[in-house]
């Protein structure tokens, strides 16, 4: 049950017959509303962006205009020169592949196995499964240390500490409580008839999975795409304790060892800002229908 | 409906076309077994187990150990309650939790209400409100790393946008140095975790506003109820079974992420900022006292259980 968060489903509000109103006529109490909803929504948007607008005007910024005691709003001379030293002279490239690896892994990991668990909560009855559900939800309220030290043991006597493969296993695990509530909401979403029908005409449960549940579901299953893809990309904590070289190293952790002590490189620190949230803006903003409703659903339900 | 519980299928299969024996055939017997349903959730549970439950078992024993990182010629003998006798007179721990206290409560509040306030003005259908919907959301979609070292940019205290602002518009008379006041930096980090995390409310409570059925709200307006009576009598109530579950959520992540604080203040100054997350974190990760560390996160662990059951029975909502 999927709810509707497309935009053209907000209704209009009813006109009632007669209410008390403090401010006179129906109408301008309604205007009113409308008016204080506009200016807290304009505040709140402005509030929520400003940092990022910051960020990037400053990315644009030569050294010169950043550190200034007369701050300069808008950038004088535009400047890519930012861009350029994080390309061309920091380990940045190699650090947003690495991050990029991960993710992939993350993603086909969370996906193969969160749809699998998925399907199996959404279709079928059996014993334990309200038991698991909430399972799933108490895995997040284990302190990040108590699990990390042995994690970071265990690792290391597995051989997977600082690579590649290591990290997304334990991304995997972490994202896939909400990977699995999100697939089993989009899952309750589509009838079991269809199933049923391919299933009398020959077709395994697998083979009615593969080819009829899964089609149907991929709007959903692109959001969870994305949300997950998110969470693993950002990632930081996790990051800065299992690896440790430049060959698995993620981007939060490495910019963050370019925040130096007492001289900041902001001009290079906000590009690399930038041109980290690039691929979650453009992620969201495929997905963003499917994702936001994916996320209430679990959210709404659990 | 079921496609076909496990129970159901001690049944002979149905109309199946006669096949020929075929390699696949393994695979047919064990998708049409009886176990199927626990065999997808298996790969799950197995990785669940092996990157969760014992790391968290492990985690508790070793709390009864000592284990240092630097100190290998120490090995690993069991002290039994001795890491947890430190805590009990160790005075940042006192200080960690206090902090704790100040960071979840101030901090789950005041974003819920922000969060709450937006959505309902985001909730009315105004034109661009569409848009506006999906802006608010994304400092919550943000990394951590960015978000936190964009408010560090906007709040240095001679570069930073924020003091050029507050004095120009005559709120302050002298740039203010952000992050170093004992008795505010707490709250100054509250303030960057408002901005990146209010938006997690506002995403719930639309959801919640938009399953309320207009039809209640039409009602109550034919009965002559005001805006502010449909909001307590109708709202509220409706979209409590939200807020307690975003609140929980919330709470778990504030109790338990200290990468904001981490990269704001690492907490100093002092211990002003100190949180028990953040001191395991660093008992860890700085000191490398891995026993002391795990008693840490037992510790905290003990309190966030504590407090959603207290949470679960008070709000009295069982998850289904």
């Amino acid at each position: 049950m999927a709810i509707q968060t497309s935009s053209d489903s907000w209704r209009e509000p009813p006109r009632p017959l007669r209410t008390w109103s403090p401010f006179g006529s129906l109408k301008r109490t309604r205007r009113l509303y409308n008016v204080i909803s506009a200016t807290i929504a304009l505040f709140v948007v402005a509030f929520a962006v400003f940092p990022i607008v910051w960020t990037a005007l400053t990315s644009f910024k030569p050294e010169s205009e950043i550190v200034t005691t007369t701050i300069r709003y808008l950038p004088e001379t535009v400047t890519f020169e930012n861009y350029q030293t994080l390309w061309s002279r920091s380990d940045y490239p190699r650090l947003l592949r690495n991050s990029g690896i991960v993710t992939v892994l993350t993603v086909s990991m969370s996906l193969v196995i969160g749809t699998f668990a998925a399907y199996s909560i959404s279709r079928y009855r059996f014993r334990g499964r309200g038991g698991l559900m909430v399972f799933y939800l108490v895995i997040r309220m284990f302190p990040f240390t108590l699990l990390l030290i042995p994690l970071f043991i265990m690792l290391r006597k597995i051989g997977l500490f600082d690579t590649h493969f290591g990290l997304a296993l334990t991304y995997t695990t972490f994202l896939l409580p909400l990977c699995v509530w999100m697939l089993k909401g989009f899952f309750d979403g589509i009838p079991p008839d269809l199933e049923e029908a391919s299933r009398v005409d020959g077709s395994t449960r697998l083979g009615a999975l593969v080819r009829i549940v899964l089609p149907l579901a991929r709007p959903g299953i692109a959001a969870t795409t994305v949300f997950i893809a998110i969470g693993a990309w950002n990632e930081y904590l996790w990051a800065l304790l299992l690896t440790t070289s430049s060959g698995a190293r993620t981007w939060p952790v490495g910019l963050q060892l370019m925040v130096g002590e007492f001289q900041m490189p902001w001009g290079t620190l906000s590009a690399s800002g930038i041109v980290s949230i690039i691929p979650i803006m453009i992620g969201f903003a495929f997905v963003q229908r499917a994702l936001v409703s994916g996320l209430m659903t679990g959210g709404v339900k659990g | 409906m079921s496609t076909g519980a496990p129970a159901r299928e001690g049944q002979t299969p149905r109309t199946r076309p006669k096949r020929r024996f075929s390699i696949v055939d393994p695979l047919v017997a064990v998708t049409e077994g009886r176990y199927w349903a626990y065999l997808l959730i298996a790969p799950s549970l197995v990785l669940v187990g092996a990157v969760v439950v014992y790391p968290v078992i492990d985690g508790i024993l070793l709390s009864f150990r000592e284990y240092r990182l630097n100190r290998p010629a120490l090995g690993t003998p069991w002290i039994g309650l001795e890491h947890y006798r430190t805590m009990a007179s160790d005075p940042i721990i006192r200080t960690a939790l206090r902090n704790t206290l100040v960071w979840v409560t101030v901090g789950s509040i005041s974003q819920f209400l922000l969060g709450l306030i937006a959505a309902l003005a985001l909730h009315r259908p105004l034109p661009g409100m569409a848009l506006a919907r999906i802006l608010v959301l994304i400092p919550w979609l943000l990394p951590s790393v960015v978000s936190a070292n964009m408010w560090r940019l906007m709040l240095d205290s001679r570069l930073g946008v924020v003091n050029d602002v507050l004095i120009r518009i005559n709120l302050m008379d002298t740039p203010r140095a952000w992050f170093t006041s004992p008795d505010w930096a707490l709250f100054e980090v509250l303030g960057v975790e408002l901005w990146k995390n209010f938006a997690f409310f506002t995403l719930f409570i639309m959801a919640g506003l938009h399953a309320i059925p207009q039809e209640l709200y039409d009602a109550a307006s034919v009965d002559g109820s005001g805006a502010w009576r449909r909001f307590r009598h109708i709202t509220v109530p409706l979209l409590m079974p939200v807020i307690v579950a975003a609140v929980i959520l919330r709470v778990i992540g504030l109790f338990n992420s200290p990468d904001v604080l981490l990269i704001l203040t690492g907490g100093v100054p002092g211990n002003a900022t100190q949180t028990i997350s953040l001191y395991g974190f660093q008992t860890a990760y700085l000191k490398f006292d891995f026993g002391y560390a795990a008693s840490i996160s037992v510790l905290a662990l003990a309190c966030l259980m504590a407090f959603t059951v207290v949470y679960v029975r008070v709000s009295g909502v069982t998850k289904e």
